[in-house]
């Protein structure tokens, strides 16, 4: 208390002096630092970023965070760097002089999951931020439960980025290892992809590739050619053989480097057998579980993102996590969502400003997060491991940093007039199958999006747009206990987002396939049958994924909102986003990461009321075989009112096909005996809205497969 | 979060009831009287979570929690299982003979009052997910069994919005 009193002093004498820090005494090093030097007191503080495309305005010239005399205690304490020195300041004195503290500790949540206080002060908890926490610490696994000591969670792709803890370790461990070492570079970069044959086909296909090079060999001595490529020239017909039969052999190598460089990252899972050679179930796994581990969007499979990221280095990788975890950090402390999704090819749109002049929108998001790398001096892995070998495991428990972020444009303010436009894009309404159960293409051009504006000054400027999801055919099961088909359509026309929920919970109706409503895990030593709540939330693969605002009509002259259960929430299921098959139940999903960037900045950008953990009582029970299983659902999740409401327009878009409305009953499955016609189909909220996809897993493996 | 209809959700309104009537008279002090299970019994009793598991109707059963029997629920009175706060769910088996295995979850956020409903084993037709048989199909059937094709719906009105 003594020093925190001093310091309190320090500070309030630097800001009644202007921010003159010339003459303050020299700070002692972080404890931890080794090499680093004492801060000189008359260093200025570093000159603003600027973006080579945008040239953001200069921000206003803060003095530099006075460096403390003394230690600063370690809920104000925050690491200032210059000209490459670390020195200690406090938090709230460099915020005061216009610096961002950058949050680095191992409890830090985004927004949308900090534990706010209510008017009495009392502390609102959130029951998902201690699951979140853990997760992104390595501590527990997805139901809350402690995880197995060594295991890691690899959430980064779902929404839950590691936290600098969990980055700290990998880096050391990875500069020890050697993964990279000995690599046949040559053979990963001789492919672009590796092309993906089903295990039960390797054998087939084989025997195909020796035909065929038989047959090229015959032509090739037939043509009395001395290589495969002076055959082509001499036949060109030959080509898409010659090239097939290479790309099969170059493969085959690549594949040898990807198995040796996954078992060596201990991407394998223990238990499951991998047959060298063949894309097996255990190769999937591996490659899921790469991809998760660095946010690579690619289903699974060997495409061109996954094998760039499995030739470089590990620490490249790592840094690369390290670059994805700051801009996570950094978008939450500046508050900012424009990420250059809204530029066109032309460049980015502008906006006229107060003083007449148009002015880019600016891609904040790359912009702020390059200006703090650059500030921290993280700019290459070998830096990053410095930073992380000067700063203990333990210092992650209360490390942030105060940097000088390039100054928000003119538009931003606490009361932002915010709205969101959902362009359905191209939909279809008829079936997709005829009644044998041929699948007829339902091809799009213009996928659904997602559209951010700011009204400022008479111009709805665009903030961000991204690839979303509208609802489409989906397996329901009825009352009757059988599965049909029902389109879940997204409802269009003026809607508002009233309310906001941060670890969502879906109340799953009864039109659920029960089969997609239990798992099978261990359960305290026992592997049993459990209800799934992986499904229900909260939960990254929730659903409503961690966070769903509800789009309703607003009640009129005392009547209440009318909610036709369409929801825009986060979503684990990228293919459902990102494949040109992925449909929604109606619900307007965006990945998670996406989703908790777009909600944190309406919430902190909106007038709005936290009424914090909505606690329930619901339990639904079902029978599977003969057990009977229990949903219990305590919670409804955290609550946030945005008031006024935010308003939210869904465009129709182009309706194509031969069917102009959508068909509101139950289809049979073609090939299905049903016991009788189908029943009604039911009609609540919960009853339209959200909704999984059968057999689905994280990333959405099944979804937009044929129904 | 205000819907107009609430069709599904009256048999969840049912069961939420169900937990709230076999609450009743299950005060601190009817819990002091109740069989007790406590682990960690190291922490503070604010570090600690009171999980009051009863059956509907009545039945004395056995908590299974995985490898572990947690104990049997001695009606009248409650099982008492004491927790860690927040230290994660409870992922429960309670079976009552003459009745079906309900699995089910508990919580430990904060203390809650878990009441579980039985059914006995012939009326499992009762239950949400029970599927009748399909009858088989006659022998002559000449396509094989195969259902005749299903007829296309009509689309909707026009004139219908779309919901």
């Amino acid at each position: 208390m003594k020093y925190a009193a001093q310091f309190a002093v320090q500070s309030c004498l630097v800001l009644l002096l202007g921010c003159d820090v010339r003459g303050v005494a020299s700070l002692p090093p972080p404890q931890t630092t080794s090499s680093a030097k004492t801060a000189a007191a008359t260093d200025k503080p570093p000159a603003p970023a600027t973006s080579p495309v945008t040239s953001p305005p200069p921000a206003p010239e803060p003095a530099a965070p006075a460096a403390s005399p003394s230690l600063p205690p370690d809920d104000d304490r925050a690491l200032v760097i210059r000209d490459g020195q670390e020195s200690w300041t406090s938090a709230t004195g460099a915020a005061r002089s216009g610096y961002t503290i950058i949050d680095l500790r191992d409890d830090w949540t985004p927004y949308i999951f900090e534990e706010h206080r209510g008017p009495d002060g009392q502390p609102m908890p959130n029951r998902y931020r201690r699951v979140f926490l853990g997760l992104a610490n390595d501590t527990l696994d997805e139901d809350g439960e402690p995880l197995p000591a060594g295991e890691k969670n690899y959430l980064e792709l779902y929404g839950i980025p590691p936290s600098l803890g969990v980055l700290r370790a990998r880096f050391l461990e990875d500069e020890k290892q050697k993964c990279h070492e000995g690599a046949n570079l040559a053979a990963m970069e001789a492919v672009e992809t590796v092309g993906y044959v089903a295990p039960e086909k390797v054998k087939q296909e084989e025997q195909r590739i020796a035909r065929l090079r038989s047959e090229l060999e015959d032509a090739r001595k037939k043509n009395h050619a001395q290589t495969l490529a002076e055959l082509v020239a001499k036949d060109p017909k030959l080509e898409p053989k010659v090239k097939l039969v290479e790309r099969r052999g170059a493969e085959k190598l690549a594949m040898t480097e990807v198995e040796r460089r996954l078992a060596c990252e201990g991407m394998f899972k223990h238990g499951v057998k991998h047959n060298a050679g063949i894309y097996d179930d255990a190769m999937r796994l591996a490659v899921r579980r790469f991809q998760q581990k660095h946010m690579i969007y690619e289903a699974n499979y060997l495409r061109q993102k996954t094998m760039d990221a499995l030739a470089r280095p590990p620490l490249a990788n790592d840094h690369e996590a390290l670059l994805r975890v700051l801009r996570e950090r950094v978008v939450a402390a500046a508050g900012v969502v424009e990420d250059g999704s809204v530029d066109s090819k032309t460049g980015p749109a502008t906006y006229t400003d107060a003083s007449g002049q148009a002015i880019p929108v600016r891609n904040l998001v790359e912009e702020l997060t390059n200006s703090a790398v650059e500030q921290l001096g993280l700019t290459s892995p070998e830096a990053a491991l410095a930073f992380f070998k000067r700063h203990s495991a333990a210092d992650f428990h209360h490390l942030r940093a105060a940097v000088r972020l390039p100054a928000l444009p003119e538009y931003y303010g606490s009361d932002m007039d915010l709205s969101i436009v959902i362009d359905r894009g191209e939909v279809w309404y008829d079936l997709p199958w005829d009644t044998s159960g041929v699948r007829h293409p339902q091809p799009r051009k213009r996928y659904p999006s997602f559209h951010v504006y700011v009204k400022y000054r008479e111009q709805r400027i665009p903030l961000a747009r991204w690839r979303t999801t509208v609802g489409g055919w989906r397996a329901e099961q009825a009352s009757d206990g059988y599965e049909y088909f029902r389109y879940k359509g997204s409802d269009v026309g003026p809607r508002v987002i009233r309310n906001v929920v941060a670890g969502p919970v879906w109340i799953a109706p009864e039109s659920t396939p029960i089969r997609t409503l239990v798992k099978t895990k261990t359960v305290n030593g026992l592997w049993q049958r459990v209800v799934n709540y992986d499904e229900l939330g909260p939960g990254f693969l929730s659903a409503y994924g961690l966070i769903a605002g509800y789009l309703v009509v607003p009640g009129k002259g005392g009547k209440p909102d009318w909610d036709n259960g369409i929801r825009a929430h986060g979503s684990s299921e990228y293919l459902s986003m990102y494949s040109s098959e992925g449909y929604s139940h109606g619900c307007h999903r965006l990945p998670n990461h996406l989703a908790i960037r777009l909600y944190s900045f309406i919430l902190r950008h909106r007038p709005m009321r936290i009424l914090g953990d909505q606690p329930t009582n619901i339990a639904r029970q079902f029978l599977l075989d003969n057990d009977v299983f229990e949903i219990r659902v305590p919670s409804r999740g955290y609550q946030y009112v945005l008031e006024p409401p935010l308003p939210v327009d869904v465009l129709e878009g182009e309706i194509k096909g031969t069917l102009k409305t959508p068909i509101l009953t139950y289809v049979p499955k073609p090939g299905v005996r049903y016991p009788g016609p189908p029943p009604a189909v039911p009609n609540s909220a919960e009853g339209r809205a959200g909704g999984v996809s059968p057999g689905r897993s994280a990333g959405g493996d099944e979804e937009g497969a044929a129904p | 979060m205000t819907s107009r209809t609430r069709g599904p959700l009256a048999g969840v309104a049912l069961l939420a009831l169900l937990g709230s009537t076999a609450a009743v008279g299950l005060g601190a002090e009817d819990v002091s009287k109740s069989a007790t299970v406590e682990e960690n019994s190291s922490q503070k009793t604010e570090d600690k979570v009171h999980i009051t598991l009863q059956t509907v109707p009545p039945r004395k059963a056995v908590v299974k929690w995985g490898n572990k029997t947690l104990g049997m629920i001695p009606v009248p009175r409650p099982l008492v299982v004491v927790r860690p706060r927040d230290s994660g769910p409870l992922d429960l088996v309670i079976r009552a003979t003459g009745f079906l295995p309900v699995h089910t979850r508990a919580y430990t956020f904060s203390d809650s009052r878990v009441a579980i409903k039985l059914t006995p084993v012939e009326e499992k037709n009762t239950l949400f997910g029970f599927r009748a048989e399909v009858p088989p199909p006659a022998a002559a059937n000449p396509d094989g069994g195969a259902p005749p094709p299903a007829p296309m719906p009509p689309p909707a009105p026009a004139s219908v919005p779309q919901r």
